[in-house]
């Protein structure tokens, strides 16, 4: 984290190079480096999508030679005649905005707490970010038995502490599913903002907040006057992931409630498997895949703007 | 003075306090699964798992290993690691090298248009992926997982490298320039020297990415031969689900290696995911 | 020139993965720990038999028909299938079928005389359109398993009709037993229970008809139906907060003897061995329907071959070795339920088993569990209905208009 504090003059230097290399417009040594990454780029990234588009405007089951055009009926299906697909939206949605929110304030106030050079706080990082180093299968098993109605550590705990009214199967009541899979995204994933937003406090000169305490600021103050807008570019970053990971969101889902009880806990990353792997709706789950893609590629763009800026 | 110093030491007791409580929580669930993996099912079932194991069972581990062949799966993972880390960087570097340090005019659309991709699901691609590797001829095998995997790899890795290669001083360049080297000279002489920080980054954190990777091995591969550990495990979970403690160690198991990646390695590893993130 | 790199990559990758194994006989399954372990001994006299040739089992175990079809699927669509594999009956088998991904199987039954081994009724249920695509090994049927211990304690005689069921549930609460246990993670494991119900109210035409779609779902004993499944939720009867317990993790509590009745299968005696307990307490009866004549939930389950299999003559050689009776005779374990003639459990040892037996062979009236009679898709909204009545998430009647609407609407998107 020690290393990004230098990168300004150097860029300004690499500007000066840059016209040495312009010199002769029609170089094609970038290309020549390019290219590898490029090809592979467009072969297994950038043509299966198109290729899932096209599929998207038929009927077909992914095995049989012949296709059914359909035009837009596969889209008109999501929005309109598949209650399943919408409960999914709304739940992505739900996810989303609770992925802005709970995971991000948490990883901040962490930051806030670990930021001080203090014995021991190299740990409690560790701490939190470990789970968000697992597979999350091994994170969606373990909270799978967190759960278990019969010996899971919850109930376990609330029996003990004589709150056994509270005590149920998390993961098959329709009231706490969702939110028991979205309590096991936020042990997983707290850590990242946590350690984005340490880089961010990092770089906030240490002078500002001495002027503000010249000032007189009180410690609210010099958080809501010289923290939080001196993480402005952090919070930029850190929201757009909350958003873009929380719209791709499947392995949990898929490995602790299999999209269940009933439909309750499906979200379109799981919605698009079981239509495209399960049911044989190959161009039915490619349009839901599509709107997916569609929704997260719009939202990236703050994000992508931020990270394309030199 | 001392008023405040003795305010000050309440205030980081506290402070300790709650992250301690925090911790606990937070280490609550690896408690719960190493106390379920190390005792008999018969003491699990009667003593439940806040409870000191009767006998500690280290025979679970060795069941777990045999019975859910997990040897396959890391080997599986492990290959896969070996062949499409090294690969994936080498190609990332490669086209971050003129994207950082020569100019020309597709430079940034080209870089825009790989920073697409990380906001691409993989979902958009996995029913034309499988039919790809089926005409490819190498559908449900590890190599059917090397393309995608390296293909959405890549725009996390350009970026980073892109910016750890702006970080190299252009005055070594254009004094290898002069001194005749070809700039494929210059990538592997100088600039691949100078990023070890970078590339040893991008190998732990892409390490683990592929050995966590589950949907798209999940849906191009079926052969048990060829199962990496996260589909296997879950396969795992399938057959022996009623068998608690089995299925505990196996998790354990699974996820040794990069809970011991990310303890021994972790400064490079949260040096590189917070420079990826934050910085172009 | 640099794209070169990408190109050979891909190429040696090609290569690699083409390592092909002729001899090999991938056999696709979706046995348990025990049921690996009771096949060894086959496979290996297989192998001694046919010292070239490699049987390599694979299997997929534990959600039942829930996740192995798609495993399977996910093969056969990468055009790397396995050369012979387990498969259920009915609609389960039916887009294997119809989508031409395997053999027609007339020219070995011929060759092999198949006919004369089989048993001709199961022949006859896995028969579609009129054609063999597969070779049946099992004929199962299902019922309530019960803990005798736990009946004798309380008085509880095996019931006659559904309203005595209701009353040894009423008897063993007041017991402070629960009546039954169900793994609602799939949906299957409730299922059976839901598919008894729709059994005794609506009698065998009409049951039929439903999982024909012939007749609508809104309808009275649907209603009713779907009100016994939230009666024996409501009351207790069955274990609580089942619906995520995996049907596996269901026979927990029957072993405890906290549960009393599970709706399993003649494999059950074995199944209950391998968990490592004792069968001396268990026993069955055929769920009374109070309808004549009183069916039962069964079904075959066979083996295939994919259109696609490398070596299909090696495979039907397989095939023709763990089917003949001569082999079955000597490997008891695996075989305890096989469709082929002049195979019997022994029942000195498998008592339970031998039981089921004669049931299954006695010809009674059978019905298929509905994830028999309805596709992937249409089953889980079946599922999904189910554990909206289970959780009180959705009214019964409620539950028999969406169901309908769910029939409909996959009508709809199929034509």
């Amino acid at each position: 984290m020690a290393t990004q504090t230098e990168s300004r003059p150097i860029s300004t230097r690499s500007r000066a190079t840059s016209e040495f290399v312009a010199a002769s417009p029609r170089n094609l040594t970038p290309y020549y480096f390019l290219a590898p990454a490029l090809i592979w780029y467009l072969l297994f990234l950038v043509y299966p999508m198109l290729s899932s588009l096209y599929i998207s405007f038929f009927k077909w089951d992914g095995l049989s030679p012949s296709k059914t055009f359909v035009g837009l009926a596969n889209y008109y299906r999501i929005f309109f005649e598949d209650d399943v697909a919408r409960l999914a939206l709304v739940n992505n949605i739900i996810w989303t905005v609770a992925s802005l929110v709970i995971p991000t304030a948490f990883g901040l106030a962490l930051a806030l707490a670990l930021n001080r050079q203090l014995r021991g706080i190299t740990i409690f990082r560790t701490i939190f970010y470990m789970p968000g180093v697992l597979p999350l299968v091994a994170v969606g098993l373990i909270w799978s038995w967190m759960y278990n109605p019969h010996f899971g550590a919850i109930n376990t705990v609330l029996d003990a502490v004589g709150l056994d009214f509270l005590s149920r199967g998390w993961l098959s009541d329709y009231q706490t599913a969702f939110g028991a899979t979205f309590l096991t995204n936020v042990w997983a994933h707290v850590g990242f903002p946590m350690i984005l937003y340490l880089a961010g406090l990092q770089g906030i000169p240490s002078d500002y907040y001495e002027a503000a305490a010249l000032d007189g600021a009180n410690a609210w103050q010099r958080f809501w006057y010289v923290t939080l807008p001196g993480l402005a570019e952090t919070h930029v970053i850190v929201l757009s992931l909350a958003v873009i990971n929380a719209f791709k969101v499947f392995d949990i889902i898929y490995t602790m409630t299999y999209g269940g009880p009933g439909r309750a806990t499906q979200v379109l990353g799981t919605w698009m498997y079981f239509q495209s792997f399960q049911y044989y709706n190959a161009g039915y789950g490619s349009a839901i895949a599509w709107v997916m893609a569609i929704i997260v590629l719009v939202m990236a763009v703050p994000y992508i703007r931020r990270m394309s800026r030199d | 003075m001392t008023k405040v110093s003795g305010n000050e030491r309440a205030e980081q007791a506290l402070l300790y306090l709650s992250l301690s409580i925090l911790a606990v929580i937070w280490l609550l669930p690896f408690v719960t699964v190493v106390l379920s993996a190390l005792r008999s099912q018969a003491d699990l079932l009667s003593g439940g798992i806040f409870t000191m194991p009767k006998e500690i069972m280290w025979s679970n581990f060795e069941k777990a290993w045999n019975t859910g062949d997990f040897s396959i799966y890391f080997k599986n993972s492990l290959l896969l690691i070996f062949m499409k880390v090294p690969l994936g960087i080498l190609l990332a570097s490669l086209a971050a090298y003129p994207l950082a340090k020569l100019h020309f005019s597709l430079s940034m659309p080209i870089f825009i248009f790989f920073l697409l991709g990380l906001a691409v699901p993989v979902q958009v691609t996995l029913q034309p992926l499988l039919v790809m590797m089926q005409q490819l001829g190498i559908a449900n095998s590890i190599f059917a997982l090397i393309p995608p995997y390296v293909a959405f790899g890549l725009p996390f890795q350009i970026f980073v490298m892109r910016g750890f290669f702006r970080l190299i001083p252009t005055e070594l360049i254009e004094a290898a320039r002069i001194d005749g080297a070809s700039e494929l000279t210059i990538f592997f002489r100088i600039m691949l020297p100078l990023s070890v920080p970078a590339l040893a980054t991008l190998f732990i954190i892409d390490t683990l990415a592929t050995w966590n990777e589950f949907l798209i091995a999940l849906v191009l591969i079926s052969a048990k031969e060829s199962r990496t550990v996260p589909v296997g495990l879950l396969q795992f979970q399938g057959e022996y689900s009623s068998q608690y403690t089995l299925l505990m160690a196996g998790i354990l198991i699974s996820i040794t290696p990069v809970v011991a990646i990310f303890v021994f390695l972790q400064r490079y590893f949260v040096a590189g995911l917070t420079r990826g993130a934050l910085k172009g | 020139m640099r794209s070169v790199t990408g190109f050979t990559a891909m190429a040696a990758i090609a290569l690699l993965g083409h390592g092909a194994q002729a001899q090999d006989i991938r056999f696709f399954t979706n046995f348990d720990a025990n049921a690996v372990s009771n096949w060894e001994p086959v496979l290996e006299a297989y192998q001694e038999q046919n010292p070239d040739s490699n049987v390599e089992l694979e299997t997929v175990a534990g959600s039942g028909a829930a996740i192995y079809p798609d495993v399977l699927r996910t093969s056969m669509a990468a055009g790397d299938p396995p050369d012979v594999f387990f498969m259920w009956g009915g609609e389960i088998a039916g887009p294997f079928i119809d989508a031409g991904q395997v053999m027609d199987l007339a020219p070995y039954y011929e060759q092999y005389g198949w006919e004369e081994t089989l048993t001709p009724w199961t022949v006859e249920a896995i028969t579609r359109n009129g054609k063999v695509y597969g070779v049946p090994f099992n004929a199962r049927g299902m019922g309530f398993f019960y803990r005798t211990d736990i009946f004798e304690e309380h008085g509880i005689e095996v019931p006659t009709t559904y309203e005595e069921v209701e009353n040894v549930c009423r008897t063993l609460k007041e017991a402070g037993v629960h009546c039954a246990t169900f793994g609602g993670k799939f949906g299957w494991h409730p299922m059976r229970l839901l598919d008894y119900f729709l059994e005794t109210r609506c009698g065998p035409e009409l049951h039929d008809e439903l999982n024909r779609l012939e007749a609508s779902w809104d309808q009275p004993c649907v209603v009713e139906s779907y009100t016994m499944l939230k009666t024996w939720v409501d009351e207790d009867w069955l274990m609580p907060d089942f619906l995520n317990i995996s049907p596996v993790d269901a026979r927990m509590p029957l072993y405890l003897g906290e549960a009393a009745m599970i709706i399993e299968g003649d494999w059950f005696e074995s199944v209950a061995r391998g968990d490592g307990m004792t069968t001396e307490n268990l026993d069955f009866f055929v769920p009374p329907t109070g309808h004549e004549p009183v069916r039962y939930s069964a079904f075959p389950q066979q083996w295939m071959i994919p259109a696609g299999a490398e070596n299909p003559d090696a495979s039907a050689e397989f095939i023709d070795f763990i089917i003949s009776p001569e082999v079955q005779n000597e490997f008891p374990e695996p075989f305890v339920a096989s469709a082929t003639v002049g195979v019997t459990p022994d029942c000195e040892e498998w008592p339970l088993t031998c039981k089921w037996r004669e049931v299954i062979t006695s010809q009674r009236a059978i019905y298929p569990p509905t994830d028999q009679a309805f596709t992937k898709e249409l089953m889980d909204s079946f599922f999904e209905v189910q554990a909206g009545v289970i959780s009180g998430q959705t009214p019964p009647k409620d539950a028999a208009v969406l169901m309908q609407e769910r029939a409909e609407e996959w009508k709809a998107s199929k034509t």
